[in-house]
């Protein structure tokens, strides 16, 4: 605007291209690559293979006393797994915000660790340290002389633990975002008063952290709800994910394959409730309070002082256990009935880089392939989302947030029926080709982009930008020299998380991978269940490194600000 | 109530934040603890309430120690300056509260809220959230939130800081008048030498952690006990020189406008170097006589304020002295005019740069 007025003879008016112009294309890959599969999806649930429309589908699932137990069991571990991830998380986030301990700075940097863990490669890991024959159980019965193994993991508990240490850090850190933007006057005006201690948490701080805790919980329940790796690794299958993906790889039965989409569309059909809900839930409970002043850290004395340390390090042993587990069976040559391995060996590790690197070469390149499909659209629709008032802005928002609670199992089979037909006018069939692992990536992980480069924007305040068009900077030159400067980092940040869930990527993926396609996490699946254990391992070791040294780069780039990133509330 | 503070010193961080305060305030009193940022104001009003200990020096209510008495038991009433109202709560809801903690029975409750929002004026937005209010609403349920534990003492920590002018004024007003039915003592801190000065009956002017002066409003304006106070208190024509010659508490100091003449406290050694204050309402332009001192100069600024008109009246040196006029009873003199400007040795005061 302004340079047109410092030399409007000079300039020839620009032609005016409304916003939406710009925003269309960004508008027509959300529709096209999330919505239109979902109406897929649902409409398969409903109609025959002809195309009439019928119920009879609904009807089978719905009778089947098999599946009520499936969808039974599903909601009780998810809500299993969202009580033991409160317990987990509210200390945790508790300790880490309001009290200082030895170590609070360390444990606050390890606390989030365990969700950068692949979950496939975490139950692996686990069952090695704790399995039948693990670690644990063969130091039990040659030092104790305990006769029989005790079953650790396999069965309901097993899952329930594997999730929960798994799923904790992100109740953590909604809460812990929560209560660091409490003002500290809010709760001394409770003290004057005299509610102290556990009336003023359940009086005044508990009421406030409800949205940020609401949000966190949402997603650890839709995830668990949703995650079928885990459970078929420790010998559970009857949950309704894993019938999902049980019913989808095989294709054998085509009662069965139906089962399968209407029970990806019911889940679907699920997180979006449940988001739902929860949205219902936050929305009334916001306040915008400003923060004047933090509540002071108190220094824990006497055993407290020692307890939370003790806390942190057996969560967090627990947790790192599947690290150890995985290590020592990628370098473990023959390891089997001894508590480590006798001996070692690269063996593993140069079969999957350097023999066989198809699985690391493939998930490189879809996962890298995926993060700039995501630039392209993610960074526009976060821009779309911050700065302008487009029409469709709110569908678009309420699209991105409900692709992360999107299962990965729904979006797989949604993407099998969706693109498993010629194209209308170009006449491609989608899934043939393998553009579409590198789209269902970027789609599944794209909202961390959005999130990332709506927050980073809503930074650059709008002065900001104006006061640069005031002294003659032009429109480019204004992103060039004032915003770009002051999002990069935000934005990258957020596109390296986009990355490392890429690459972590094991439900999508696994259900419209071709020979040829396989990815690390397939590959994994394969050796694991297969009965190569080592290779399983050391696939799994390459795994976390490459998550491990993304999430350092995340690190150095914005600290430990990550919390708004993971939350299900939106915004 | 009585509260009286005896040697307390805070430090955070081995740093100290104030350095052995002492003051006495009066049952019924009208109290404010006035500075800029970060002169420990706040700090002093926290272990007042009890949020902190000090590290020395104890604090008295009524002769009775209070250190180590936790903020509830101490019956004090606190607003804050984000008035910190429970966003989840109502208003009724913020209000009532500290009564439900108290377990008073229901009607009880909804009587002594219903007054206390009478009290403010509020009747009728008992239902409504913090969010829905004005900032003004807001600051006013702060208030009854604080008043209807009938506190002994009303702690008020910058509660119209937030406020727009207009509406500062008005709840100003409205704070005094409270305070002067319910002849509550009440501890009022703020940085605003002006509202300090309407409501309160007493000051206590703080910089850097310790009292400078304790004084009444006229006090404090009339007899500034230090440079600080003179330039915080009010508006001072402020002009650096050294003493020509000092007796019987008249100093001759030479400034860069020339010598003037001012009152010193004692007798200060020629060549000492000083501060002559003047407020801007004691320069009179020199048609008047009986002047102790009178300078050359020229209008450089005109201000005009309604019930006065300021010059900037640039002298000789570069010094620039604020004059206050009465718009009635003189005729507007335009920039660039010359003119003299005089005040008398009795209006002028002469501080050494320490004190």
């Amino acid at each position: 605007m302004a340079q047109e007025g410092i030399r409007p003879a000079i300039r020839p008016p620009r032609l005016h291209v409304p916003g939406l112009v710009w925003a269309l294309p960004v508008y027509a890959f959300l529709v096209i690559f999330i919505v239109f599969p979902l109406v897929r999806l649902f409409q398969d649930a409903v109609t025959t293979e002809g195309g009439a429309f019928t119920l009879a589908y609904l009807r089978d699932f719905l009778t089947d006393g098999f599946y009520h137990r499936a969808l039974l069991n599903s909601l009780l571990v998810a809500g299993g797994t969202v009580v033991g991830c409160t317990l987990l998380g509210f200390l945790a986030a508790f300790l880490l915000v309001r009290y200082d301990f030895p170590g609070r700075r360390l444990f606050s940097y390890l606390t989030i660790l365990p969700i950068i863990m692949p979950p496939l490669v975490g139950i692996m890991g686990l069952v090695f340290v704790l399995g039948r024959a693990g670690t644990v159980n063969v130091l039990l019965m040659d030092y104790l002389g305990l006769r029989r193994p005790v079953n650790f993991i396999y069965g309901w508990h097993g899952v329930l633990l594997a999730m929960i240490l798994h799923y904790f850090p992100l109740v953590t850190l909604n809460v812990t975002d929560a209560l660091s933007k409490l003002d500290a006057s809010l709760e001394e005006a409770a003290e004057a008063m005299g509610a102290v201690r556990l009336r003023k948490v359940r009086d005044i701080v508990l009421p406030l952290v409800t949205p940020g805790f609401i949000s966190g919980t949402t997603l650890v329940f839709i995830l668990a709800f949703a995650d079928f790796a885990t459970p078929l690794v420790v010998g559970v299958q009857n949950l309704i994910a894993s019938q999902a993906y049980l019913n989808i790889v095989q294709f054998v039965d085509r009662r069965l394959f139906k089962m399968g989409i209407v029970i990806g569309a019911l889940m679907a059909l699920l997180a979006i409730l449940f988001l739902l809900i929860a949205r219902r839930i936050v929305t009334a409970r916001e306040y915008a309070v400003l923060s004047y002043r933090a509540v002071e850290r108190q220094a824990l004395r006497g055993p407290a002082r020692w307890l939370a340390p003790l806390f942190f390090t057996v969560v967090l042993l627990l947790a790192f256990l599947p690290y150890l587990g995985v290590t020592l069976a990628a370098f473990g040559r023959a390891w089997s009935l001894t508590p480590f391995p006798e001996h070692w060996t690269l063996q593993n590790l140069d079969q999957v880089i350097h023999l066989t690197p198809v699985f690391v070469l493939n998930t490189l390149r879809w996962s890298l392939l995926a993060v700039v499909i995501i630039l392209a659209v993610g960074v526009p629709l976060g821009w779309v989302l911050a700065r302008t008032t487009l029409p469709g802005r709110g569908l678009m928002d309420a699209i991105v947030t409900l692709v992360l609670a999107l299962p990965g199992t729904a979006i797989g089979i949604a993407y099998i029926r969706a693109f498993h037909f010629p194209l209308p006018w170009v006449g491609v069939v989608l899934t043939r080709l393998w553009i579409i692992m590198p789209l269902v990536l970027a789609v599944r992980r794209m909202p961390y982009t959005v999130r990332a480069t709506f927050a980073s924007l809503l930074t650059v305040h709008r002065s900001m930008e104006e006061s640069a068009a005031s002294v003659g900077a032009s429109g480019l030159r204004i992103f060039a020299d004032i915003t770009f400067p002051v999002i990069w980092r935000g934005v990258l940040a957020g596109a390296l998380f986009s990355l490392m869930f890429a690459l972590q990527e094991a439900a999508a993926t696994i259900l419209l991978v071709l020979p040829g396609w396989e990815t690390m996490t397939v590959g994994i699946f394969t050796y694991y269940t297969s009965g190569t254990f080592g290779q399983a391992a050391a696939l799994g070791f390459v795994l976390i490194l490459i998550c491990a040294t993304t999430l350092f780069v995340i690190y150095r780039l914005i600290g430990a600000r990550m919390g708004g990133l993971f939350g299900s509330g939106g915004g | 109530m009585r509260v009286r503070l005896d040697g307390v010193v805070k430090r955070f961080k081995a740093q100290a934040v104030l350095a052995g305060v002492s003051l006495l305030i009066e049952d019924g009193e009208f109290f404010t603890l006035l500075g800029p940022s970060g002169c420990g104001k706040t700090t002093t009003l926290r272990i007042i309430a009890g949020f902190y200990d000090p590290d020395e020096g104890t604090v008295f209510f009524d002769e009775v120690p209070q250190n180590g008495v936790p903020p509830a038991q101490r019956g004090i009433g606190i607003v804050f300056q984000n008035y910190a109202l429970w966003p989840h709560m109502t208003v009724e809801g913020n209000v009532a509260y500290g009564l439900k903690l108290k377990r008073m029975p229901d009607a009880d409750v909804r009587r002594r809220v219903a007054a206390a929002l009478d009290q403010v004026g509020l009747s009728g937005l008992e239902r409504r959230t913090p969010g829905q209010l004005s900032g003004g609403q807001q600051q006013r349920v702060a208030v009854a939130r604080a008043l209807v534990l009938n506190p002994r003492v009303l702690l008020l920590d910058e509660p119209l800081s937030n406020l727009d002018a207009k509406v500062r004024a008005r709840l100003r007003s409205e704070i005094r008048r409270l305070q002067q039915d319910l002849r509550i003592t009440t501890i009022y801190v703020t940085h605003d030498q002006e509202e300090a000065m309407v409501l309160s009956d007493r000051i206590a002017v703080m910089d850097a952690g310790a009292i400078l002066q304790i004084g009444t409003p006229v006090e404090l304006y009339e007899q500034p006990a230090s440079l600080f106070v003179a330039d915080f208190v009010g508006t001072s024509n402020l002009l650096p020189g050294d003493i020509v010659a000092s007796r019987d508490g008249i100093a001759d100091v030479r400034t860069a406008a020339g010598i003037v003449r001012g009152t010193a406290a004692g007798t200060l050694g020629p060549g000492t170097p000083v501060m002559v204050a003047v407020r801007p309402e004691n320069v009179r332009l020199a048609d008047s006589t009986g002047l102790d001192t009178t300078l050359p100069g020229t209008v450089a600024l005109t201000q005009y304020l309604g019930s006065l008109i300021r010059y900037e009246v640039e002298t000789s040196g570069g010094i620039v002295l604020r004059v206050d006029v009465d718009p009635h009873r003189h005729v507007r003199l335009a920039p660039g005019a010359p003119v003299r400007v005089g005040f008398s040795s009795t209006s002028a005061q002469v501080f050494t740069k320490e004190s």
